[in-house]
């Protein structure tokens, strides 16, 4: 049960829109699967994010085989654009575009993000974040974003 | 109403009238409705089967696009097309024409990912069609045994049935409803106002109006019930805060009205000399005006000159929910 060390009942419950609480409650103690290092991540600097410790345990933690997180923005919501975190397994082509979207990896842990929505994340920090209130995988110092809804999923955008 | 003494002789019975002010945008792919969700105040109006090759089961429905501070940006008339098998999801939005473009870059900064197109509509046009005898407004409608099958779309304009029917139609509208002529648009915004529906950009500044005050929930325009959408946050507190303390109401001047008409933004004053809100928009005697509900009941004026000034009485709308009279 490691992997439910540190959370309280209520954080248990994980904001994300698939359903991980059988995968939390599981012996998951089999041998991780060899994960593809990636060489395509963008140049230094350039439409970067960033990937926190935080992010990377927990996506240790509760990925397989090839599975990856996977972030995007989609319009509206109410600030006006929000994030969506999902977990996938197939890279598309315009996740590789140079430094135009791009496969972060850190750790044995990566975070796919396709060139639309990396033009409103980069440089931002992907974190997962465990309070009272909820434990999820949050976007936290986007430089694009400029004033947000309460809850943290919808932000609006620098002009 | 809004005919004149003409039509008891040729006998007309609805009068149409073309809204060039208004313009039609549409939006359709398969994700036209969490897309349009996202970004409206209001559930969409969907459509029914479509049966043959009318489409009088398309559904129109009222909102408002919100910006990020709640400000009322756009008002739209929304109709949901019958959708056949192998066709997607389509809305028509009809818009202020003066901001069709602005409208559409606004939906395409949002757009990201989604599968959905968004283009002008053009070749349509927008009619409104109100019946001569007023006590009609609640009767069967227009078109009603007619095959329409020239009419993609017909619908009671979802606001208040005090406004009639909406008509989309790439042919002329009075030709196409029996009983049918053609209308002045002066009379149709004279009528507009007298009910107190405001419309388009001079009585919805964009960035400016809040969409609670212009009454937006009398008009079936709003769901406090559906998921997020730009500008909810403010609009949501101040709708579970309770207290709207101004409002659109409809202004009928007494006095004579300068040339030029009455500036927007006028202060309306009470009769001894208190602020009780906003001259908004109008035409002719008869206007919309920002007004503090407590003040509406006594006389009110607004200056107009150093030593001029024109009297005007505000008016609670029959059509709105008893609970505010």
């Amino acid at each position: 049960m490691a992997a439910v060390r540190g959370l309280t009942a209520v954080a248990l419950r994980v904001v994300t829109p698939w359903q991980r609480s059988s995968r939390l409650l599981a012996a998951s103690s089999g041998p991780r699967a060899l994960r593809e290092v990636s060489s395509s991540s963008p140049e230094a600097g350039e439409g970067q994010i960033h990937l926190t410790d935080s992010c990377v345990q927990r996506l240790l933690e509760i990925t397989e085989g090839s599975e990856f997180l996977r972030l995007e923005v989609e319009g509206g919501g109410c600030s006006g654009f929000q994030y969506k975190f999902s977990l996938d397994t197939v890279i598309n082509p315009d996740d590789r575009q140079g430094e135009r979207g791009g496969v972060f990896e850190k750790g044995g842990a990566r975070v796919v993000v396709d060139s639309d929505s990396l033009a409103f994340v980069k440089g931002a920090h992907v974190d997962f974040s465990q309070e009272l209130i909820r434990s999820s995988f949050q976007v936290l110092n986007n430089p694009q974003a400029q004033q947000g809804c309460s809850c943290g999923s919808s932000f609006s955008v620098k002009l | 109403g809004c005919c004149q003494g003409a039509d008891s002789a040729s006998g007309a019975t609805w009068a149409c009238f073309l809204l060039g002010e208004r313009a039609l945008v549409r939006v359709r792919g398969p994700d036209s409705a969490p897309f349009l969700l996202g970004l409206l105040t209001n559930e969409l109006p969907l459509p029914g089967p479509a049966v043959g090759e009318a489409s009088t089961s398309a559904r129109a429905g009222y909102a408002h696009f919100l910006n990020v501070q709640g400000r009322t940006l756009y008002d739209v008339i929304l109709y949901g097309l019958p959708e056949r098998s192998s066709e997607q999801p389509t809305f028509l939005l009809e818009c202020d024409s003066s901001v069709v473009d602005a409208l559409q870059r606004h939906l395409l900064l949002h757009k990201i990912r989604r599968k959905v197109t968004v283009e002008p509509c053009p070749e349509l046009r927008v009619w409104a069609v109100l019946p001569c005898a007023p006590g009609e407004a609640g009767g069967g409608g227009p078109l009603r045994k007619k095959a329409a099958v020239c009419a993609p779309v017909l619908t009671r304009d979802p606001r208040t049935y005090r406004m009639g029917w909406r008509l989309l139609s790439q042919d002329e509208g009075s030709a196409l409803v029996p009983g049918g002529r053609l209308g002045d648009l002066q009379d149709y915004h004279r009528h507009r106002y007298q009910q107190g529906v405001p419309e388009g950009v001079h009585d919805l500044p964009p960035g400016v109006a809040l969409p609670l005050e212009s009454n937006l929930a009398f008009m079936n325009g709003i769901s406090f019930t559906k998921g997020c959408y730009i500008g909810q946050e403010l609009t949501a507190r101040t709708h579970h805060m309770g207290v709207i303390r101004k409002r659109l109401f409809p202004v009928q001047f007494s006095g004579a009205v300068p040339g030029g008409g009455i500036a927007p933004g006028a202060s309306v004053l009470t009769e001894s000399g208190q602020a009780a809100g906003k001259y908004r928009a109008g035409l002719g005697d008869v206007g919309l005006a920002l007004l503090r509900s407590e003040k509406i009941k006594g006389p009110l004026h607004i200056r107009t000159s150093e030593s001029g000034l024109v009297a005007l009485t505000a008016s609670v709308p029959d059509w709105w929910p008893t609970a505010t009279k």
